[in-house]
């Protein structure tokens, strides 16, 4: 290969190298025909480097970029978005490939690797992926100083040392502007579109869905408490509230209420505060019963659970007080009540007729209440994680006919039975527990913690919670889910719970997880304020930031610059040769200059030519010189005698 | 970033104002050197905004966190940039005196004092840029710069600009020197001259050459006379080493004179001149010139041609080229 060939190949390669880094994070979630397009493209443009065939002309590659946006079109049906612009932005890299023959065609190249780091970051900010895309990054960075770097002359560049040397001394004034460049509160253009699948609870209860939950080990959020966390059975994170039964499905419904029942709360509050990962839905999970959270995130509807006010795509901090006691809304207004007994017609039939027969049998309903309940306890129920499917009447199958179900299918049913009887009930979906972490002194609430129970309205008591999993299996609520299935194949994380050691580093690498997203992906104005306030700020205003992030960034480049200084500081020669160097600098201010690479003794016969009356000065600082850059023991005093004559010297 | 040229004249008069003549080794301070963004560094900033207001947008503190590292190297490659030139020591060492028409070569040392290698450094002339070299620590690298050259005379390279994109490309740290640097221009030398006249300049000269038949002496010997004629035999008795003169040297000898040179004009006489000069320096031959106020006696070797084609440069030259 002719030179210019391999320096060719040597840019390609690392312009490659950085965008395949960059498209990493990205492969596997991009559709498989995406992916293995852009890949095959990055096979096809070695080897054709390789074996110097000729590249796609214009039209070609018009064609393909053609046919790849359209293909996105109707694979992501949309160009646009998240996940149709990292499709698209993926494609046209790989388009661009192949037309990649000059320093500018793959400074490009690594242009968009940068941005596809981006995208990267905004599906996902935990660690892990931060890691890499800075890998990535330094890949790119130091392609950029490949492709940058013509000439052939010279030692060997090495642009990945190079560029981690640079990085590291850009890290500080980076950090810097991370953390005191001025957040804002809220986008401004508005949010981002909601289009991501996330797995977790919805605001939708179907048979099954929250036992299909229980398999997955993702944390749902996690939370700090400011003084002791309440015990396990009290740990209710209410959810979305289901007001809403067509028979199967319970769905929160878009009844809407201005009226929000009065809440007496009763007894210690408990304050903590809950780092929500995305959901992709409005909802907020508090501890019952909310009492305050953090003002204007969220607004608490007429069943008392919380929503945003946009999607939550990004993890989400945000402050609650709660109190386990309560009394909420005891007076019910009429269209609450209708709204908490509504049933669909003609479905469940065999369950409405129990229902009724059942009430008609006892005093009251709290002694109605207590008979459902008992119903659960005394006969034949199962709890078990693989309920078997069941029929459009799903309360009926369930009660007549399986008899085996989780929270959800108990929960629904109780529920139906209440309303059935006249009491208005509602299904109330959350997380019940948590893993309490011992590290880094937090509770970890996994969707594997998924929860379902019942809330009915009685005069005077108001709204209260029954769980009618706490009689058929009590120990889920007092122990957790691990509790109840013990040794079960089918729970995740069966590793981590066995082994004291991997439960410990689980626990550990959790920690740093949590502290990740407080510092680094939540990292608001709130935590700047917070900051500042610790640097001894009183209220600090947007001249305090301003002073700060100034001084700071004064910090970072000041230390840019004597490193640097340091870097290229002048290396310290032999003193002979600095004395030497002295008597060359006088000459040269008196228009003498010594030519490259012209031996010392010619110079000095050179002076004295020129100069007759330095003659002889300069003959003998030469011979001093020369002694002792050149005799194997130099002696001191030829040093002396050296610096005294170059001082005299005065041309 | 390439400045149209009326603006680049503008900003390289302001250089020179503020400079000044240089004069010998010139040390590259912060006071002299120039940093911009490249194009390509225009275009990465525009990135970064662009990355900045999506992450903003998104509340995506690892996009800003990107972008902040993104921009700080981009603050790191500018020092760098600017560090990769600063204290750098240049000067004038030297040039090749040219024929008119051919390129003149100026050489430039940059010398490195400081401890960490100067890489991708171009030095050029006016248009002509120098091919990127690296200057390893303490260390001197000497680059070569071509200037085109039109007439015979002197040129004056007035404007050296040393440069560097390193690191990454994306600023571009510059200083101007204005060393007044010097090179000869010689004649042309003309393609097809007659041979110069037998006996010049002797009026009447006998046509006739005795050749070198005709011993008339010895003298002493000096480095540059042709071996052939040492006389071994004086050497064998007296140690000394003599050279044999014949008295058909003195006609023989060609003091090159401008008035016998044929041309229409001074320009096409003196191309012949240098025309003689060089093919008598390539036979080996002893030659001298004769020009109005200009007697070099004649003698052999490669100084003599230097002399004498220096001579032929200088002889009532035109205004020295500046570039």
């Amino acid at each position: 290969m002719s030179s210019e060939r391999q320096e060719n190949w040597r840019h390609l390669a690392w312009a490659m190298g950085g965008l395949v880094a960059s498209l990493g994070p990205h492969l596997l979630r991009l559709k498989p025909w995406v992916s293995g397009f852009v890949l095959a493209i990055c096979a096809w443009r070695l080897l054709a480097e390789r074996r110097a065939w000729r590249l796609p002309g214009t039209f070609l590659r018009g064609i393909i970029a053609l046919g790849v946006t359209i293909a996105v079109f109707f694979s992501y049906s949309t160009i646009t978005g998240l996940d149709g612009g990292t499709a698209l932005l993926a494609l046209m890299s790989a388009l661009k490939l192949l037309e990649t023959r000059t320093v500018r065609d793959h400074t490009v190249l690594i242009f968009i690797g940068w941005f596809l780091c981006l995208a990267a970051f905004l599906y996902a900010q935990d660690i892990t992926t931060t890691a890499w895309v800075m890998a990535a990054v330094w890949l790119l960075a130091a392609a950029l100083l490949e492709v940058s770097h013509q000439g052939q002359s010279g030692p060997r560049l090495r642009p990945f040392r190079t560029t981690g040397a640079m990085l590291l001394k850009a890290a500080p004034i980076a950090f810097v502007l991370f953390f005191f460049f001025p957040r804002l509160a809220g986008n401004f253009w508005g949010a981002p579109s909601a289009e991501r699948a996330l797995s977790g609870l919805t605001e939708e209860m179907s048979p099954g869905d929250i036992s299909d939950l229980t398999l997955n080990d993702q944390i749902a959020f996690r939370v700090r408490f400011a003084g002791n966390p309440p015990p396990p059975a009290l740990r209710y994170w209410r959810g979305p509230v289901l007001s809403e039964f067509d028979g199967y499905t319970w769905a929160r419904g878009d009844a809407q209420s201005f009226f929000r029942p009065l809440v007496e709360h009763l007894g210690t509050p408990v304050d903590y505060t809950v780092t929500l990962e995305p959901t992709g839905q409005q909802m907020l999970f508090a501890l019952d019963m909310v009492e305050s959270w953090t003002p204007g995130l969220a607004r608490q509807s007429w069943d008392f659970s919380l929503r945003t006010r946009n999607p939550v795509h990004g993890v989400l901090r945000y402050e609650a007080r709660s109190h386990s006691r309560y009394r909420a809304g005891p007076e019910l207004a009429a269209s609450l009540g209708n709204l908490s007994l509504q049933l669909p017609n003609g479905r469940n039939p065999r369950t409405m007729e129990f229902a009724r027969s059942l009430r008609a049998s006892v005093a009251n309903d709290a002694a109605y209440v207590q008979a459902v309940l008992d119903l659960f306890h005394d006969q034949d129920f199962y709890y078990t994680l693989t309920p078997p499917g069941l029929e459009r009447d799903s309360v009926d199958d369930f009660l007549f006919n399986t008899r085996q179900g989780f929270c959800g299918h108990y929960a629904s049913a109780f529920t139906m039975l209440m309303r059935a009887a006249g009491i208005p009930a509602r299904v109330v979906a959350g997380y019940q527990g948590g893993d309490w972490n011992p590290i880094g002194g937090y509770l970890i609430v996994r969707q594997s913690h998924a929860h379902a129970w019942s809330e009915i309205w009685l005069a005077d008591a108001g709204w209260k919670r029954v769980d009618p999993t706490a009689v058929i299996a009590p120990e889920r609520i007092e122990r957790g889910i691990e509790a109840s299935f013990q040794g079960s194949e089918l729970l995740p994380g069966g590793l981590m719970r066995d082994s004291p050691f991997w439960w410990q580093a689980g626990m550990i690498w959790d920690n740093v997880n949590a502290r990740w997203n407080d510092w680094a992906v939540q990292f608001d104005r709130g935590k700047q304020e917070e900051m500042l306030l610790s640097l001894g700020f009183e209220d600090p205003d947007w001249r305090d930031f301003g002073l700060v992030l100034g001084a700071g960034l004064a910090l970072g480049i000041g230390l840019l610059f004597f490193w640097l200084a340091w870097e290229f500081r002048p290396r310290r020669g032999d003193p002979a040769a600095q004395t030497y160097g002295r008597f060359v600098a006088r000459l040269e201010r008196r228009g003498i200059e010594r030519a490259t690479g012209e031996a010392p003794r010619d110079f000095a016969a050179r002076i004295r030519r020129l100069r007759p009356d330095l003659g002889v000065t300069a003959l003998a600082i030469t011979e001093t010189y020369l002694r002792l850059r050149y005799l194997p023991e130099p002696s001191a005093g030829d040093l002396n005698l050296l610096r005294g004559l170059v001082a005299r010297f005065r041309p | 970033l390439r400045f149209p040229g009326r603006f680049r004249r503008l900003l390289g008069n302001w250089i020179r104002r503020r400079q000044g003549p240089d004069r010998g080794a010139v040390t590259l301070s912060r006071g002299r050197i120039y940093i911009l963004p490249t194009r390509l560094g225009v275009a990465f900033g525009l990135m970064l905004v662009a990355m900045l207001l999506g992450s903003l947008n998104y509340a995506n503190n690892m996009g800003i966190g990107l972008t902040f590292l993104l921009a700080s190297l981009g603050l790191v490659a500018m020092h760098a940039c600017h560090r990769n030139l600063e204290t750098l020591i240049a000067r004038g060492a030297g040039s090749e005196p040219p024929f008119a028409g051919k390129e003149a070569v100026f050489r430039v040392a940059l010398a490195n004092p400081g401890g960490a290698a100067r890489c991708e450094i171009e030095t050029s002339a006016g248009i002509s840029p120098g091919s990127p070299v690296t200057v390893a620590a303490g260390s001197e690298s000497t680059v070569s710069l071509h200037v085109p050259t039109q007439r015979r005379g002197t040129i004056i390279l007035d404007s050296i600009e040393i440069a560097t994109r390193f690191p990454y490309g994306l600023f571009r740290a510059w200083a101007v020197l204005h060393p007044s640097l010097r090179c000869l221009v010689y004649p042309q030398p003309a393609a097809d001259a007659l041979p110069p006249p037998r006996a010049p300049g002797i009026a009447g000269g006998g046509a006739t050459r005795r050749g070198e038949d005709d011993f008339s002496g010895l003298k002493d010997y000096h480095a540059g006379d042709p071996p052939r004629r040492i006389a071994w035999k004086a050497f064998a008795r007296s140690d000394e080493l003599l050279i044999k003169e014949f008295s058909g040297d003195a006609e023989a000898t060609p003091v090159f004179d401008l008035a016998d040179a044929p041309g229409s004009d001074l320009e096409s006489r003196l191309s012949v001149l240098a025309r003689w000069i060089i093919d008598a320096h390539a036979r080996g031959a002893t030659f001298g010139l004769r020009l109005p106020g200009v007697d070099l006696p004649p003698e052999p070797g490669d100084a003599q041609r230097r002399r004498c084609l220096a001579a032929l440069a200088q002889f009532q030259a035109p205004e020295p080229d500046v570039f």
